[in-house]
């Protein structure tokens, strides 16, 4: 509690405080006195001139090179024609600057150079490119005008173009301007309009690696715009190259394999995951994205109904049909409900309740043991085995193998797929709709709501291929492998890996047979809702030793044992041959 | 306590300070003119920063009228409340706030911003005039209760980060402090407890603002960058020379050579127009305004008004400084705002909301020996 007598104290303290505020303020008037009147004519003097210019120097990004070192993306050099925005602000300048670029054979009107150079604006003395993508030709042509103007300069940049082109667009993504949204969200202020980023694949993963450093370069100009000196320079610094795991040979092969099928192929290492061979097709050429195409041809891109900017490897999420029959297999023998010698009688159907699931052979496959029910893809063994393994039991072993998850390959834009199960369903549907029986059936075989990205396929069967390793698919050669323990016995491994050998040797992949490589694998035909079915086949060889592991689907190619698996064979025999 | 009945017209004609009025809506004036200039570019004029600011202008002289009416007395009543939703504010925007510049400060409903640190200065000023006097801070344990209820704020300003809005919460917690009679050794172990704690500070720094300090200490080592902005600034002011460019003769906002002319800069688009003599002006306002505040503090025998228009003032002074210091590059840039001047509702309204509260105290004054207060 305040004494009377503080109140004395509180205004004496008030008085100090006062003070100490007005003459603080003074101080400032202190400090206007010295920057307004006895330094005014120096910084009048700097105003007025606003004689400094920047241009920012974009540097070379790296290249990216297949396993074998063949450039897959590098840089040409091109010109730029920069001007600063402060010195082309008026009406006129605007017309003489585009009349002289259209004597020269380069279209541009007014209207035009001034939205281009309103949309790269940051400051007045901050250069904007007036034309872009010049051959030195051109350049030399338009300096040697005698209108050329002071104000105009060329400026050496560098392009990004595509060697591998359509073949490997998937993979290597493209580059493109930057937009209006990118520049917002940027974590770390790098960019600005105009700047070239990675819009997709590689060239997006790996921005911050190839990107490499801007440079920029101040100069003193004269009242003119002419340059007089230069202030200060900092070198552009070249981005980081990438060496990735893929193999152009291979991938040309695939290529050639796959024809005009609609589909994707994709082989990997089993024991480290490097991708080789990563094709979706069709494909689209990325150059002319990165060097600018109008909205019309990018519309049409996108609005092509086979769907070429789609990945089919990452981002495409298919049924995996009897390929999936792997998985329930696992479950089965790790949750003990049936040995190798436990058998199913198989009649043809299978049936639950009021209703009739049948197998994809009507006549039935008589007495079929696991073994023997993958060899021969006995639907209605699986549809028995599956039920009593219940669908929590086999999403625990989906899970395990990465099905429905990401697999982390080093690309944007994977798809997890849909694992499904009850609290999915719950989730999913709209009527908040319960997990039947029916639903467990047609899941035991790789139908009903499974959705798998022929990625997450691959990798499931390396992991019978590479005897119990979850492998994470990588395509940057210098990432470390990512291996984990999936937690299959040995054992049951080898049981199964048994299984897939006799499918080819004599099972329904018998296709895949013949073409001089021991391969093991499993065929899936996926139903298609919008059309004929697609065909799928997962394989890996050899099988006694397995190094390589293909997944391929035909869309819409009908069944897998006859259209996918002679593809998976010949590209395991090239890869066997070739490394 | 019980609520002081509102203040009639009557009262409030009888009793307002004329000086201190006129001195609020010259400088209100002149940071609309400025604001104007400051948007006219050279591709496009817009004139739309002004006449928002004009707007708000016009919504803070009405709540500085119906603060008047309801006096701050019962403002001082409910502090802790308003302190409360200042804090519970500050926390709810550390959770879900959207960043602008790597820093957490904004609310956005629709194109309103709403910057919650504005609300705390006006809350920390109101608890803290309360609770000094009622717990006068002259033994450490009641400096201690009083920094722990005035700290809490700040921490939550510094998480977002908002370096330069602590520092005005600093200025004012040390002021109201000071004039609430804390000892001087006490006072000096404060000032020495935050130097040492500036290590520990710096660390926990952005990037940006890291090197924002560094080119406050030398502009050069980043000429392009940050230490620009400072160049820029400096040049603006300095060739205003004594009389000004005149309005919209400015070169160097107009050109966008200054970052943000129209907030953080709004004094060096004003100081190139309107020259020495313009930014005297302007300072002298706020010289005048400041004094009539802390006149009505002396006339007023409530010790709660009293630190009330200490920390009032120590808030608006404080930014008035860093605000004018840094134009000539003589301060680190801290993007607060100048009192009155730059573009920006909350800031502007809750400004008002500070000067209206001031202003009640010496309305005050009509009611006298009445509402006189004495503990014991």
């Amino acid at each position: 509690m305040y004494k009377a007598l503080d109140l004395f104290d509180i205004d004496q303290r008030l008085i100090y405080i006062r003070n100490i505020f007005i003459f603080l303020l003074a101080l400032l008037i202190v400090g206007l006195v010295y920057f307004q009147l006895v330094k005014a004519d120096e910084y009048v003097e700097l105003a007025s001139g606003n004689r400094l210019r920047m241009v920012r120097i974009l540097p070379p990004r790296g290249n990216i090179y297949d396993a074998s070192g063949v450039p897959l993306a590098v840089n040409v050099r091109t010109f730029d024609i920069k001007g600063y925005p402060m010195d082309l602000r008026r009406e006129e300048d605007f017309a003489n600057v585009s009349s002289l670029f259209v004597r020269h054979g380069i279209p541009m009107t007014p209207d035009s150079l001034k939205a281009n150079v309103e949309k790269q604006y940051v400051a007045p003395y901050r250069a904007v490119s007036v034309a872009t993508n010049l051959t030195l030709a051109q350049v030399s042509d338009l300096v040697m005008d005698s209108d050329f103007s002071q104000v105009l300069f060329p400026s050496p940049v560098w392009r990004r173009i595509y060697p591998g082109g359509a073949l490997v667009a998937h993979v290597i993504g493209y580059v493109g301007e930057i937009t209006r949204d990118e520049l917002e969200d940027q974590r770390d202020l790098y960019y600005q309009a105009g700047d070239i980023i990675g819009k997709n694949g590689i060239e997006a993963m790996y921005e911050e690696d190839l990107r490499g450093m801007v440079g920029d370069q101040v100069v003193e100009v004269d009242s003119r715009g002419r340059r007089l000196r230069d202030i200060n320079y900092n070198d552009p610094q070249k981005g980081g190259d990438i060496r990735l795991t893929l193999d152009l040979a291979a991938q040309r092969e695939a290529a050639r394999i796959m024809g005009d099928r609609r589909g994707a192929m994709v082989a990997m290492d089993v024991n480290d995951g490097s991708v080789l061979v990563f094709l979706s097709s069709p494909t689209f050429d990325p150059n002319p994205l990165t060097w600018g195409i109008s909205q019309k041809e990018w519309n049409s891109l996108l609005e092509d109904k086979d769907r070429p900017m789609m990945n089919r490897v990452i981002g495409g999420a298919y049924p995996p049909g009897s390929t999936f029959k792997v998985v329930t297999a696992s479950a089965i023998l790790m949750e003990k409900i049936a040995n190798t010698r436990s058998t199913v009688f198989c009649p043809g159907n299978f049936q639950l309740g009021p209703q009739t699931f049948r197998c994809w052979r009507r006549s039935g496959h008589g007495t079929e043991s696991l073994l023997g029910a993958i060899r021969d893809s006995c639907d209605v063994y699986f549809y028995q085995m599956g039920v009593k393994v219940g669908i929590d039991r086999l999403t625990k072993w989906g899970q395990a193998l990465g099905v429905g998850e990401r697999t982390g390959i080093d690309l944007p834009g994977e798809l997890r797929g849909v694992r499904a199960g009850r609290e999915w369903k719950r989730s999913a549907t709209k009527t908040k709709e319960s997990w039947y029986q029916g639903d467990t059936v047609n899941y035991s075989i790789g139908q009903g709501f499974l959705l798998m990205t022929p990625m997450q396929l691959a990798r499931v069967f390396a992991v019978f291929a590479n005897k119990g390793n979850l492998v994470t698919p990588k395509l940057n050669a210098n990432k470390k492998p990512e291996l984990k323990k999936v937690g299959i016995s040995r054992e049951n491994i080898d049981i199964i890996g048994r299984g897939l050998r006799e499918v080819v040797t004599r099972g329904s992949g018998r296709a895949a047979n013949n073409y001089g490589v021991e391969i093991a694998g499993k065929t899936g035909t996926a139903q298609n809702p919008h059309g004929d079915d697609h065909a799928l086949f997962v394989g890996y060889a050899p099988a006694s030793n397995p190094r390589y592991v293909t997944a391929v689907i035909v869309e819409g190619g009908g069944s897998g044992a006859s259209t996918a698996g002679p593809l998976v064979a010949r590209m395991l025999a090239y890869l066997l041959e070739h490394n | 306590m019980t609520f002081e009945p509102p203040y009639s017209w009557g009262e409030i004609r009888r009793g307002i300070d004329r000086v201190m009025l006129i001195a609020i809506l010259c400088l209100f004036a002149l940071g609309l003119v400025s604001i104007f200039s400051a948007g006219v570019g050279v591709m496009s004029a817009n004139a739309t920063n002004a006449l928002k600011q004009a707007l708000w202008g016009l919504f803070g002289i009405a709540v500085y009228v119906i603060i008047l009416r309801i006096g701050y007395q019962n403002f001082v009543r409910v502090a802790f409340w308003i302190y409360g939703v200042a804090i519970i504010l500050l926390i709810v925007l550390l959770l879900t706030g959207s960043a602008s510049r790597g820093a957490v400060s904004w609310f956005r409903v629709g194109s309103v911003g709403f910057q919650p640190s504005e609300l705390g200065k006006v809350a920390l000023i109101l608890s803290m005039s309360r609770f000094c006097s009622r717990y006068p801070p002259d033994t450490l344990k009641r400096l201690i209760a009083s920094l722990i209820l005035s700290g809490a704020s700040i921490v939550l300003i510094l998480l977002q980060p908002d370096l330069g809005s602590s520092l005005v919460y600093c200025a004012i917690i040390f002021a109201i402090l000071t004039v609430a009679g804390a000892p001087v050794k006490y006072l000096g172990g404060i000032v020495l407890a935050g130097v040492f704690t500036m290590p520990f500070l710096w660390r926990s720094l952005k990037e940006y603002q890291k090197l924002r300090l560094k080119v406050f200490l030398d502009p050069y080592i980043d000429p392009q960058g940050a230490g620009y902005n400072v160049i820029q600034s400096r040049i603006a002011v300095g060739s205003g020379g004594l009389w000004g460019k005149g309005f919209l003769h400015g070169t160097q906002g107009r050109l966008h050579f200054l970052p943000e002319p129209h907030t953080d800069f709004i004094f060096s688009v004003y100081a190139e127009e309107f020259g020495f003599i313009g930014a005297v002006i302007v300072i002298v306002l706020f010289s005048i305004l400041f004094w009539r505040i802390l006149r009505a503090a002396f006339r007023t025998k409530d010790i709660r008004a009293k630190l009330l228009c200490v920390g009032i003032v120590a808030w608006t002074w404080f930014q008035v400084m860093e605000s004018v210091a840094m134009s000539m590059g003589l301060a680190p840039i801290t993007g607060l705002p100048l009192p009155l001047f730059s573009y920006g509702g909350s800031s502007l309204l809750m400004t008002m909301i500070g000067l209206a509260l001031a202003q009640s105290v010496a309305v005050s004054s009509v009611r006298g020996k009445m509402t006189m207060v004495v503990y014991r």
